[in-house]
């Protein structure tokens, strides 16, 4: 279900019906999508979607089967990727080990002609953008990992591209610093308004990290929009499993009627709402919710816009922040459901064996077809 | 005679045995025992190709039927041979062969040296011709076999008109890159004396004509090699003319190539090759490989083993194979040693090196 | 066999009895006390082999002052500098010396040219079949000697070979290759390719593709990327195959001998013909100590001038950025 979204001012990036095929396998399929100036963009999916093709084809080291590329307002498809204005982060960074920093901040000023003089203020400044100040005469296996990400960007940036392509540069590095590089490249990106495109299979990463997100699966772009609306309205099933925790209860449309359906999974009704209007009572479908949308309710308790079913708790675990229960459901048929407790000091704790009542909104229940 | 002489020292032995320490008591007995006991085999240095088969066929086969003893032949190069049996007999270890093959000036440069044995006792020398007994040496340390001529050798359709009948056909234009000779130019260094309008009394002393026949020769670009390289060169086309044994051409003609040889009018160098014994073998080793030279002397080994090398014999009453009946490079009388260019071995030893080196010199330059 | 093992009967496995024995063996020979100094003994072999090197120089040394005596054929007893004396003087020597550097020289240069892409290619390609067909191509020829591969060589440029087979088919004059110091050099740089290409192979796997991708989208067309990056990172593996292929060619004995028609020789060759044509060992070792002085200057110079660090020994840390 590949979006394009059309933006007012004219695009940094555009791609149209781009496709790859190596052998047999279609890599990527006609994507397309526009990129505002300045937009952060991640490319998000499953190792082997297809992302990591895109991006190389859009850097110029794969050569597209067809469609085409525009970069600035220029067709460069058939460029090389040294014509093209693109900065390029690699997950295993690249750096030129016989180098110092500051020598590999200046490779590309060099090499894209730039004239000598003022090139080392150049450096020296970009070197500080990334807070890198003073650390120019080092080679790259006398800084630290993070030091070594704040290089590459540095190199990537130095000549002012039109676009910057982060190739998953923060997978390999531990959690914590992962975190804090997430928000530095943010910062980075933010004071110098540099478009970038971002590929990563980490969906906090691109929550947190993103304007906006292209989730991919099988060659396909199956979403494009801002994070926030890609977590709360997902446009298809695939997409609402890979973000977040989702239970998926499989069942039957009953009845559907302007986005609001009526699903009967083993026998219970549910209400919900549903986005394919294409779908007829009958069609086998996916009712999903998410773990954190779902609650524990007192008997009785639940208001006249949700949903409650009868459940019995097979497992508990307290994570600081919630309790993490796992839970059974005779009325859908013994499903298994998975439910967040996101406030655990507040409520007690339910035992294994014991009988609950589960609740949720009508308009948590997404329904997408099977 | 060898049979009768190992009964009888066998029996004495187990006599002895039998008697106990008597052993002690006859040291000699023992000695004499082991000095004629068989060894298992012999081994004999060889030049491959030709050579080898000749040697074989003549010497080798024929004296393994005869004693029972194996003959294995060593082709180890003659120049590589030496200095291993010197070592050995510096160091007093026993030589890594029986009886080496050689050419008279290696020969005699390990006479020199006191590293062979003296084969004066053997009966079938007295049958040979004078010159198989090197002069100047107490005793004989080795036996020459035969001599042998290096010939003009030359590709036949090159020649339409018969034969080159001067060495200045190295020099011919035509020929250009088409030319062979020795590595060390074994062989050509008198021709060139007469060919460069020197004389055989200016060697050693004057040879400068020599070498400038050979500067020109460079010009002309010679191939360099040895034995076997000239029978494949005529055989790929690369050369039209060369400087080479009689033996080596002959094999040649034999094998389907279009080889021919002639003696031209300045003359060409004949020299021989001989046999000796290393010192420092076991006694009954030095009996046996003693009785190979002996052999190698004899009427019946002389003309089938020359016969095959295509060589004269240093024995009186050869027949020469038919092939080379009347050939000027097939020396039998005083009058076909006339047209040859003979030098003395003591001259060769004390100079030949010399004279490789100046060769190698214009060569490499 | 079998049962005389477990007539011993200790019950436990033949095996393991075996260990014990070896075990046992080990604590004898080289006692728990001596655990410290075991990763030396495992350079005793290399120390050893090195010292047998260094000491067989010593006879060579000792032979190389002793000219050779014609009367008897012996050296001298009494050290003298006319070997080395004679190397001097005689001008054949300088020229065989300066043909056998030039080819060093030259054949290092080309064996690298050559086998840097092939080598590249090698390590790079994604196809499977490409990369086991440059193996085999390579490896090849390296199972057949040199001196076959030489003979091979004269039957491709000979005159009458297939070259002029070939220039006569397509109405050129003939070539006369064969025999000539062209002949040696291409042999040689034929048979020293394998060497360079296994040489150059880890260099270049050394370097992450990632490191070429990031150089041409920072701007640099591919020469300026071969120039700039892929050069000097794989550079331990370009000065260990220049060190070796020049080392071998210097040293090169049979190619100059067989393809160069007697008239091409290298200083192995002098070296062979001072031994056992001209029987003299003394001018045999001073041109060998000559030969061993100039290939050790050489590397020598290579070293120092690219440092130590070229054979990946101080900056081989690098490579896990």
């Amino acid at each position: 279900m590949a979006q394009a979204t059309t933006a007012a001012a004219e695009p940094m990036v555009r791609l149209e019906r781009v496709s790859k095929r190596f052998g047999a396998t279609l890599a990527v399929e006609t994507a397309s999508f526009d990129l505002e100036p300045g937009s952060f963009l991640t490319i998000l999916g499953p190792s082997g979607c297809g992302k990591t093709t895109l991006l190389r084809m859009i850097a110029g080291f794969i050569r597209p089967d067809g469609g085409s590329i525009v970069l600035n307002g220029r067709p460069v498809a058939a460029d090389p990727p040294w014509r093209r204005s693109i900065g390029m982060v690699f997950q295993k960074l690249a750096l030129f080990p016989h180098m110092t920093a500051a020598q590999n901040v200046a490779y590309p000023l060099k090499m894209r002609g730039f004239p000598r003089q003022g090139m080392a203020e150049r450096v020296e400044r970009y070197l500080s953008i990334v807070r890198l100040g003073g650390l120019g005469g080092r080679r790259p296996h006398e800084l630290s990992g993070g030091q070594q990400q704040r290089v590459a960007i540095a190199r990537a940036l130095v000549f002012e591209p039109d676009l910057l392509l982060l190739d998953e540069p923060l997978a390999a590095l531990d959690r914590k610093l992962r975190e804090d590089m997430q928000l530095e490249f943010r910062r980075i990106q933010r004071e110098l308004g540099v478009t970038t495109i971002n590929v990563t299979h980490d969906q906090r990463e691109a929550l947190v990290m993103s304007d906006r997100i292209l989730v991919m699966e099988g060659g396909r772009i199956q979403q494009a929009a801002n994070p926030v609306d890609t977590y709360a309205r997902p446009a298809n099933r695939f997409v609402a499993g890979f973000l977040g925790v989702t239970n998926f209860l499989p069942g039957r449309l009953a009845s559907l009627a302007e986005g609001r359906a009526v699903v009967e999974v083993e026998g219970t009704r549910l209400e919900g709402l549903c986005a394919d209007p294409s779908l007829a009572p009958g069609a086998a479908v996916a009712a999903a919710v998410r773990a954190e949308r779902v609650r524990i309710a007192g008997t009785g308790e639940t208001a006249p816009d949700e949903s409650d079913v009868e459940g019995e708790v097979v497992e508990v675990v307290f994570e600081g922040d919630r309790f993490v229960y796992e839970l059974r459901m005779p009325s859908l048929g013994g499903i298994p459901l998975r439910l967040f407790d996101l406030d655990p000091l507040a409520h007690p704790r339910h035992a294994p064996g014991e009988r609950v009542t589960v609740a949720w909104r009508h308009r948590d229940l997404m329904v997408f077809p099977a | 005679m060898s049979e009768k002489t190992f009964s009888v020292s066998r029996r004495r032995l187990l006599t002895a045995t039998a008697a106990g320490g008597a052993m002690l008591a006859a040291p000699w007995a023992w000695r004499r025992a082991a000095a004629q006991e068989k060894p298992r085999e012999l081994i004999v240095r060889a030049w491959g190709g030709v050579w080898v088969d000749s040697l074989n066929e003549g010497v080798s086969k024929p004296f393994t039927e005869m004693t029972g003893i194996a003959v294995r032949h060593d082709l180890t190069e003659d120049n590589e041979i030496r200095p291993k049996i010197w070592a050995a007999v510096d160091q007093g270890r026993v030589p890594p062969i029986h009886v080496n093959w050689d050419t008279s000036t290696n020969a005699t440069k390990s006479a020199l040296r006191g590293v062979t044995e003296d084969l004066a006792g053997l009966p079938n020398l007295k049958e040979m011709l004078p010159a198989a007994t090197p002069e100047g040496f107490d005793g004989v340390p080795l036996v020459n076999m035969y001599s042998y001529v290096y010939v003009l050798a030359y590709r036949e359709a090159a020649f339409p008109d018969g034969p080159p009948e001067s060495w200045d056909v190295l020099l011919d234009p035509r020929f250009k890159g088409r030319i062979a000779l020795y590595d060390d130019g074994i062989g050509f260094h008198p021709v060139a004396q007469i060919a460069g309008g020197g004389t055989m009394a200016g060697v050693p002393g004057d040879m400068q004509p020599a070498w400038d026949f050979i500067r020109k020769v460079k010009e002309q670009q010679p191939l360099l090699g040895e034995d076997p390289d000239f029978t494949t060169w005529f055989q790929n086309g690369e050369i039209d003319v060369a400087c080479t044994i009689l033996s080596n051409a002959r094999a040649a003609r034999q094998n389907g190539i279009d080889v021919a040889w002639t003696v031209p009018k300045e003359g060409c160098k004949v020299d021989t090759d001989g046999m000796w014994i290393p010192k420092g073998l076991p006694g009954n080793e030095l009996h046996w490989a003693k009785e190979y030279v002996n052999f190698a002397m004899s009427q019946q080994a002389q003309q089938k083993w020359t016969s095959g090398l295509g060589l004269p014999g240093l024995r009186p009453g050869l027949t020469p194979p038919e092939d080379l009946e009347g050939d000027p490079a097939f020396p039998t009388s005083p009058e076909d040693f006339e047209r040859l260019l003979s030098v003395p071995t003591r001259v060769l030893v004390e100079h030949e090196s010399d004279w490789f080196q100046k060769f190698n010199e214009i060569m490499q330059g | 066999m079998a049962s005389t093992i477990h007539d011993k009967g200790a019950g436990r496995p033949v095996g393991l009895r075996l260990l014990d024995l070896l075990e046992a063996a080990r604590e004898l020979l080289w006692p728990a006390r001596m655990a410290p100094l075991t990763p030396w003994l495992f350079l005793l072999p290399a120390v050893l082999l090195t010292g047998l090197l260094a000491a067989g120089l010593i006879p060579l040394l000792d032979a190389s002052l002793r000219p050779l005596d014609r009367a008897t054929f012996r050296l001298a007893e009494d050290y003298a500098l006319g070997n080395y004396a004679t190397l001097a003087t005689r001008p054949v020597y300088g020229v065989i010396a300066l043909r056998t550097l030039m080819a060093g020289l030259i054949v290092t240069a080309a064996t690298l040219a050559l086998a840097f892409p092939y080598a590249w290619m090698m390590v790079r390609t994604q196809h499977a079949w490409l990369r086991k067909l440059l193996l085999v191509s390579l490896f090849l020829p390296f199972f057949i000697g040199q001196v076959v591969r030489a003979y091979g060589w004269l039957i491709i440029l000979g005159k009458q070979g297939l070259l002029n087979a070939l220039l006569d088919g397509l109405g050129l004059p003939p070539s006369s290759l064969a025999f000539t110091y062209t002949a040696v050099l291409i042999g040689l740089v034929q048979y020293m390719l394998p060497f360079a290409v296994l040489m150059l192979a880890p260099a270049l796997t050394a370097v992450p593709v990632e490191v070429e991708l990031a150089s041409a989208s920072l701007g640099a067309r591919p020469f300026a990327t071969f120039r700039h990056i892929l050069l000097p990172m794989a550079r331990p593996g370009i000065v260990a195959a220049g060190i070796v292929v020049f080392t071998l060619t210097l040293t090169d004995f049979a190619m100059p001998e067989i393809m160069g028609g007697g008239g091409n020789d290298f200083i192995a060759s002098a070296v062979y013909d001072a031994f056992f044509q001209l029987g003299d060992a003394g001018l045999g070792a001073a041109l060998g100590i000559g030969l061993t002085l100039v290939g050790s200057a050489v590397v020598g110079v290579i070293l120092a001038f690219f440092g130590l660090g070229t054979l990946g020994y101080v900056e081989g840390r690098e490579e896990r950025s």
